[in-house]
């Protein structure tokens, strides 16, 4: 009897374990053919409807914190607008969530998610040639509007390497929200202090030796990952358009030529002029004490983003009440010229291997309508569409203002170049040095030499 | 007829569990192996044969090289402290008559039920650089204003250290305590009668009969290093600045290079195997039995 009650509950825990692995989603036999997916509506206006929901998966970022059910509502209004269900991944932790299921082969339809995020999941799906072409998601009509998607986008946010990644003219990622990064501080503190915002690097150096004379020192970063949108307005603001572009495609010599050794020095300077607890906080569980030292008086510059307003909202201000966030762009290279803004720029697109890939397509052009910017507005997600700027409010007033006064609004990324083994990503080479050049245990030498070798080998291997 | 029954019932039994090791522990290795001799995306579904390349790179790969370094760094020093400390105090808490032995029990235990995340923000708050823990403490005894950048260079090795320690001592030191009661008192009378002072019964008896003890843990500890390094690494440091073995391996995957990362988790897996049996031939003794 013992016998065969053990015998029962063993084959019973064998049989429930094993069912738990038959649960796994389901892969249509489609998925595995990506190019077969790519033909849109062809025969005629009305896509046909997909069979189930599709699925979308955004990535839970500072405006969720604003506005909870910004995508909820988004997705709600498209459902009633078209007839198409969606369902929605809403998560912090994106690429741990879908990544797994992807390896699967189970796509997401639509995924927002910018590159140059630690994780690099879009630059891994950029470099393999797994993303949807979109080209034609430009010139649909809007759901539920007239206007095509091209006609209220933004001139200057679609064509660079950032949405056409391959340079072939063809679009892959859509233009979703964008914001625009610069130096943070508090505007009280240099109203106090009689400082005035430098608009060149020169006066920059000057402010930093008159603020270290009374104990303050010029600038600090959360983390270095904060230094990719620095260094590509830092380039743009050297170099101009064309060495920008060349810089960002590695093109040869570049690194060498005047412009590329001023980046280089103006980096090492800031290195010397940057807080020396910086580096032993630049890690994620600590970047917000380096935030910090900006509400407490004791750094002047940081580089971030919009977000950093709404993250740090509930922190303790030295000042108290009469802090105030301000923002520069980038200083000018030299007397007369123009600074520069990176717009730091969210991406939306459909893996290629995605079901339902003209639904997916209907939801990409709906993101660009009135009421979904409205929605997305109400968590001060900015989007790339004409007009939008005289709708804000608050602080992005000033924040995306930045333009208007004259700095060159930068767009755009470092070319995703095939993976090689022992060839670091552009953060690990570029910028994560930055922590030894602060602290002194990596020389500028050293740290120049390393970036013109990897940029040798991201040349010859670029997709 | 009796034993054919028998022997399907043990085999009945046996089965579900070497079922799902081999599902879940088994073939997970070997294609490991397999996949360390192919170049891929983590998401791509083409991947190519290069044989041995990503072995010959990863050779030469100064970042590898350092992270391997950090790692053995950790391993020595963590090793020796935690089972140093744990040895001692687990000494002290059951042979001596200490009040509140029940408190320090559980004080010393606590660390290991916290999760990796909830110590990277105890510690956060220890290595602060102004008005961290340690910082006022050594400010306090300096009189004047100490700054130690504990999670910068050259410090940030030692922090990772300290916080592994301190992790760690509480679960081994539970464990020797249960094999150190097992020791019978008539032992350590007869010893005492002998003219053994307190030193000498620990080095003469104590070690000697916990010697088993010791070596299975030390396995334990050194495999369970290799993984809690990773983690401490991952939540408390700033990326690149003390990467161990199995964090390269980790980079190597978010940067697109799934078969490189492979091959790095190929080279760990058999460099911790090695070290486990070379550890447990090295401590090997003849077995005392009280």
């Amino acid at each position: 009897m013992k016998k065969i009650l053990s015998l029962l509950l063993a084959s019973a825990m064998s049989l429930s374990l094993l069912a738990g692995c038959g649960g796994a989603p389901q892969t249509p036999a489609q998925s595995s053919n990506p190019p077969a997916s790519s033909s849109s509506s062809q025969n005629g206006s009305e896509p046909s409807a997909p069979a189930g929901p599709i699925k979308v998966a955004a990535l839970s970022s500072g405006y969720i914190d604003a506005y909870p059910d910004m995508w909820k509502e988004v997705c709600q209004a498209f459902t009633a607008e078209t007839g198409i269900e969606v369902t929605l991944t809403l998560e912090k932790n994106l690429e741990d969530v879908i990544g797994p299921s992807m390896q699967g082969g189970d796509y997401p339809d639509v995924v927002l998610l910018a590159t140059g995020r630690e994780k690099g999941l879009t630059e891994q799906f950029i470099k393999d040639k797994l993303i949807a072409d979109i080209t034609d998601v430009l010139s649909m009509t809007i759901p539920g509007e007239s206007a095509t998607v091209s006609s209220k986008l933004i001139p200057g946010f679609v064509g660079t390497n950032a949405t056409n990644p391959y340079g072939d003219g063809k679009t892959y990622l859509a233009p979703m929200f964008y914001s625009p990064c610069g130096l943070f501080y508090n505007a009280n503190l240099l109203n106090e202090k009689g400082w005035t915002v430098p608009t060149t690097w020169d006066e920059m150096w000057e402010l930093g030796d008159k603020a270290k004379a009374e104990g303050i020192d010029l600038f600090t970063y959360p983390t270095t990952g904060y230094f990719d949108a620095f260094f590509y307005a830092l380039m743009y603001s050297v170099g101009g358009a064309d060495f920008f572009n060349q810089a960002t495609s590695y093109a040869e010599g570049v690194w060498d030529t005047a412009e590329g050794q001023q980046c280089f020095d103006i980096v090492a300077k800031l290195a010397e002029y940057t807080a020396k607890v910086t580096p032993a906080q630049a890690n994620e569980s600590d970047f917000s004490q380096n935030q910090q030292l900006i509400l407490d008086n004791k750094a002047l510059f940081m580089p971030n983003g919009t977000w950093i307003v709404g993250e740090m909202a509930d922190a303790p201000r030295e000042d108290g009440d009469a802090f105030q966030w301000g923002m520069t762009a980038l200083p000018a290279a030299k007397a007369g010229g123009a600074g520069a803004s990176y717009a730091f720029l969210e991406q939306i697109w459909i893996p290629s291997g995605a079901q339902n890939v003209d639904a997916a397509k209907q939801f990409v052009a709906y993101m660009y309508s009135d009421d979904a910017a409205d929605i997305f507005l109400k968590g001060g997600a900015v989007q790339p569409i004409n007009g939008i700027v005289d709708k804000l409010e608050g602080d992005n007033v000033m924040f995306y203002s930045i333009y208007d006064n004259g700095a060159n609004a930068v767009v755009g990324i470092f070319s995703a170049y095939a993976s090689v083994a022992g060839l670091g990503t552009v953060r690990e080479v570029f910028f994560d040095p930055v922590n030894g050049l602060v602290s002194g245990n990596v020389t500028k030498d050293q740290w120049i030499a390393d970036i013109k070798a990897a940029s040798d080998q991201m040349r010859e291997n670029l997709v | 007829m009796r034993s054919k029954g028998r022997s399907r019932f043990i085999f009945l039994c046996v089965a579900p569990a070497v079922i799902l090791f081999f599902l879940f522990m088994v073939m997970p290795t070997i294609n490991v192996f397999r996949m360390s001799l192919f170049e891929r995306g983590a998401y791509s579904p083409t991947e190519t044969f290069v044989g041995l390349n990503n072995f010959k790179v990863l050779f030469k790969d100064t970042k590898f090289i350092t992270s391997m370094q950090n790692t053995i760094l950790l391993i020595v020093t963590v090793t020796i402290i935690t089972f140093f400390f744990a040895i001692v105090f687990a000494a002290i808490l059951t042979r001596e008559k200490i009040k509140g032995q029940n408190f320090f029990r559980i004080v010393f235990y606590i660390p290991n039920i916290l999760s990796i995340v909830v110590i990277a923000g105890i510690f956060s708050a220890v290595y602060k650089p102004e008005n961290g823990m340690l910082n006022s403490i050594f400010s306090l005894f300096a009189g004047r204003e100490v700054m130690v950048l504990w999670k910068d260079q050259p410090m940030v090795i030692v922090s990772i250290i300290i916080a592994m320690v301190w992790q760690a001592i509480g679960y081994y030191m539970v464990m020797y305590m249960a094999s150190m009661s097992a020791v019978p008192a008539s032992l350590y009378e007869s010893a005492g009668l002998d003219g053994a002072g307190r030193v000498k019964q620990f080095f003469q008896l104590t070690l000697p009969l916990i010697w088993t003890n010791i070596r299975t843990t030390l396995t334990f500890f050194i495999i369970s290093t290799i993984n809690m390094a990773f983690l401490f690494v991952k939540a408390m440091v700033a990326k690149g600045s003390s990467d161990v073995a199995l964090s390269f391996m980790y980079n190597q995957k978010d940067a697109g290079l799934y078969g490189y990362s492979m091959a790095a988790g190929v080279v760990i897996f058999l460099f911790s195997f090695l070290l486990s049996a070379l550890v447990s031939k090295v401590t090997e003794r003849e077995v005392l039995e009280m």
